[in-house]
């Protein structure tokens, strides 16, 4: 009979018990692990704008959604004179949908001469002409969905567009995208010489973040993005994602907490006589406080185990609701796990504490007088 | 025999000498001033009306409690003044409790190899050990049974096999016939004599039981805290 062979025993000897609590665990990890899937997914999505362009960063409308954000051609001039601009491209962007397959339907207007130096490679047919009004490309993975080819024509917000082009980004996002010659687009949304985005791609010999310094000092109304950690930053709606993400793990992690100190003090107050026998037979605390741990550390894994499977089922249903088909694409990262094992250990270990040091402190004929 | 080896000048292993102990903050006198010794190898029996104080003794004795004034010596240490009493009590006293309180869901095996946790066998020699000690008491072919499924008498064997697990100099032992039947109180009985015997130990055995008594070299019997009577000392 081993220490190990004797936790396993007593978690097995418990089944219910040990299940409920492992089911506690489990809903934690379910929560926080699924939260988290949801907000990277957001995150990565949102961000692919940021990846379409061979660009150092972007600048938006600061204080405002990336989505949201609102420039001016003036401004995207202003930036382009700026001491340590190479180039920067000014894109409209726009969310609509298509049909029930697509409900979010990323809209970019952008200049023809402007798509090739942002990075995106043509893959059949060619840009559309500068003052086309019903000329359209449509990203790779959207071509491929709905199998179009250049000279098909596509209904979008109404209107029948012809796709002349099929553009490749290289990112999820930016290959769902369709985009729309800028001055028309312009004109559609009604907002001429509006633009959302700037990519910016600065000289060399020139620190990046110094050129996005001088672009922020230069306006109070801009703001400029060079990875994912600034553009949580910039995004308040982004910010309350993450602040939900954030608060649900610590309220997963207190809930969880005190389900499994409620049934741990519970087990604990039948085991006192248990306690108190094998501290009688010599056993110290530590090694007490072990065997309670330890098998605590047993139910954790088990229900850190199942709380991730049903973490990653919770997330396939999500990404799979007809309503979110194509907005989240799930994203699992390797951390996830991490995070997973930590609210796991996290519940189970403040859960178990208080109960297993209660037990410990008991005197041994204390703990056996006890019924 | 406890006089035999008085005379050949071996030390007590038990020496306890005005031991008091109080509870509820002195408002309850469980032991009021107890002296008595015992010799190495001795078989005492400690006897008296019920809430005389004799298992407060018993735990004084296993380092479960510590005395309020006064001095207990067990196998050569001051109980009030144990650096590990665990340790203590794992290797130099064997307890047999006032109820069996073995471990319902552990088998007899698993009742004794529990007992030796933290010493310096390892996982094959506990289990070796436990065995043995299980033939000891006879109890050979029963080792996975649970207690459940033992009877009393089979239970307070497996107790006191597991109090011997570390070869300890002293049994102390709660009662041990308490609820047993005339033909498991005997073997209990023979046992506790051989184990005196053969292992060496030294015997403190708390009773009512008239036929307990009569098999200890020496009754100590004990009233409202106080040793009244001591028929082994002269
Ligand atoms: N932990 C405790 N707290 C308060 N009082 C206690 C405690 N332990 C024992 N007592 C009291 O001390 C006295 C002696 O108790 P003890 O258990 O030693 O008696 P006993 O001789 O073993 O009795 P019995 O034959 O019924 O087992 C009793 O009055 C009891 O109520
Ligand atoms: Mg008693």
């Amino acid at each position: 009979m081993s220490f190990a062979w004797l936790v396993l025993h007593n978690v097995w000897a418990k089944k219910v018990r040990s299940m409920l609590t492992a089911l506690a665990v489990a809903v934690g990890v379910l929560t926080v692990v699924s939260l988290g899937v949801v907000t990277d997914s957001i995150r990565t999505t949102a961000s692919g704008v940021l990846e379409l362009a061979e660009a150092e960063f972007v600048v938006a409308q600061e204080g405002i959604g990336v989505l949201d954000s609102a420039l001016t051609e003036t401004q995207l001039d202003m930036v382009r004179e700026l001491p340590g601009v190479d180039n920067a491209v000014g894109v409209l962007l726009n969310t609509s949908e298509l049909g029930d397959d697509y409900p979010l339907l990323i809209q970019i207007g952008v200049r023809p001469e402007d798509v090739r130096p942002m990075g995106v490679r043509i893959s059949a047919g060619q840009e559309f002409d500068a003052d086309a009004e019903d000329e359209v490309m449509v990203g790779i993975r959207l071509a491929q969905d709905l199998e179009l080819t250049p000279g098909d024509s596509l209904e979008i917000d109404g209107e029948q567009r012809t796709v002349v082009g099929v553009f490749n980004t290289g990112s999820e996002f930016g290959d769902g995208a369709v985009m729309f010659p800028l001055v028309s687009f312009q004109a559609e949304q009604m907002v001429p010489a509006g633009l959302s985005l700037f990519f910016v791609q600065t000289s060399g010999g020139v620190a990046v973040s110094e050129v996005q310094q001088t672009v922020e000092e230069s306006s109070p109304l801009l703001t400029a993005i060079r990875d994912l950690v600034e553009f949580g930053q910039s995004d308040p709606g982004f910010e309350l994602i993450t602040a939900i993400d954030q608060a649900a793990m610590i309220i997963a992690i207190g809930i969880g907490a005190l389900v499994v100190m409620n049934t741990m003090l519970l087990s604990l107050v039948e085991r006192y006589r248990e306690f108190g026998v094998i501290r009688a037979l010599g056993w110290s605390r530590r090694r007490l406080v072990g065997l309670v741990l330890g098998e605590a550390m047993v139910i954790a894994s088990v229900g850190a185990g199942v709380g991730v499977g049903l973490g990653f089922l919770t997330v396939w249903i999500l990404s799979n609701l007809p309503d979110l088909l194509g907005v989240l694409e799930p994203i699992y990262e390797p951390w996830i796990f991490g995070r997973a094992l930590i609210t796991a250990i996290a519940v189970t270990v403040l859960g178990v504490m208080y109960p297993a040091l209660r037990a410990a402190r008991l005197s041994p004929q204390e703990a056996m007088r006890r019924e | 025999m406890s006089d035999q080896l008085a005379d050949d000048g071996a030390e007590p292993v038990i020496e306890a000498v005005e031991v008091r102990k109080t509870f509820n903050h002195g408002a309850v006198v469980a032991l009021d001033g107890v002296t008595f010794e015992v010799a190495p190898q001795e078989h005492v029996a400690i006897t008296g009306p019920s809430g005389c104080g004799k298992s407060t003794l018993l735990h004084l004795l296993a380092a479960l409690d510590v005395p309020d004034s006064g001095t207990l010596r067990v196998a050569g240490e001051d109980v009030a003044r144990l650096e590990r009493p665990n340790e203590f009590r794992r290797e130099r006293v064997g307890l047999v409790f006032q109820m069996h309180n073995l471990l319902p869901h552990l088998d007899a095996l698993g009742n004794v190899g529990i007992a030796m946790f933290g010493t310096s066998m390892g996982r094959r020699e506990r289990t070796e050990r436990a065995q043995e000690l299980l033939d000891l008491v006879g109890l050979d072919g029963l080792g996975h049974r649970r207690p459940p499924e033992l009877s009393g008498g089979e239970r307070q064997r497996v107790a006191l096999a597991r109090a011997l697990a570390n070869r300890p100099s002293v049994l102390i032992a709660d009662e041990p016939t308490g609820s047993l039947d005339t033909g498991s109180r005997r073997l209990v009985l023979q046992l506790l004599e051989r184990l005196r015997v053969e292992e060496g130990v030294t015997l403190v055995v708390v009773s009512h039981d008239e036929r307990v008594l009569d098999a200890a070299d020496r009754v100590i019997h004990l009233r409202d805290g106080r040793v009244v009577d001591d028929e082994g000392e002269d």
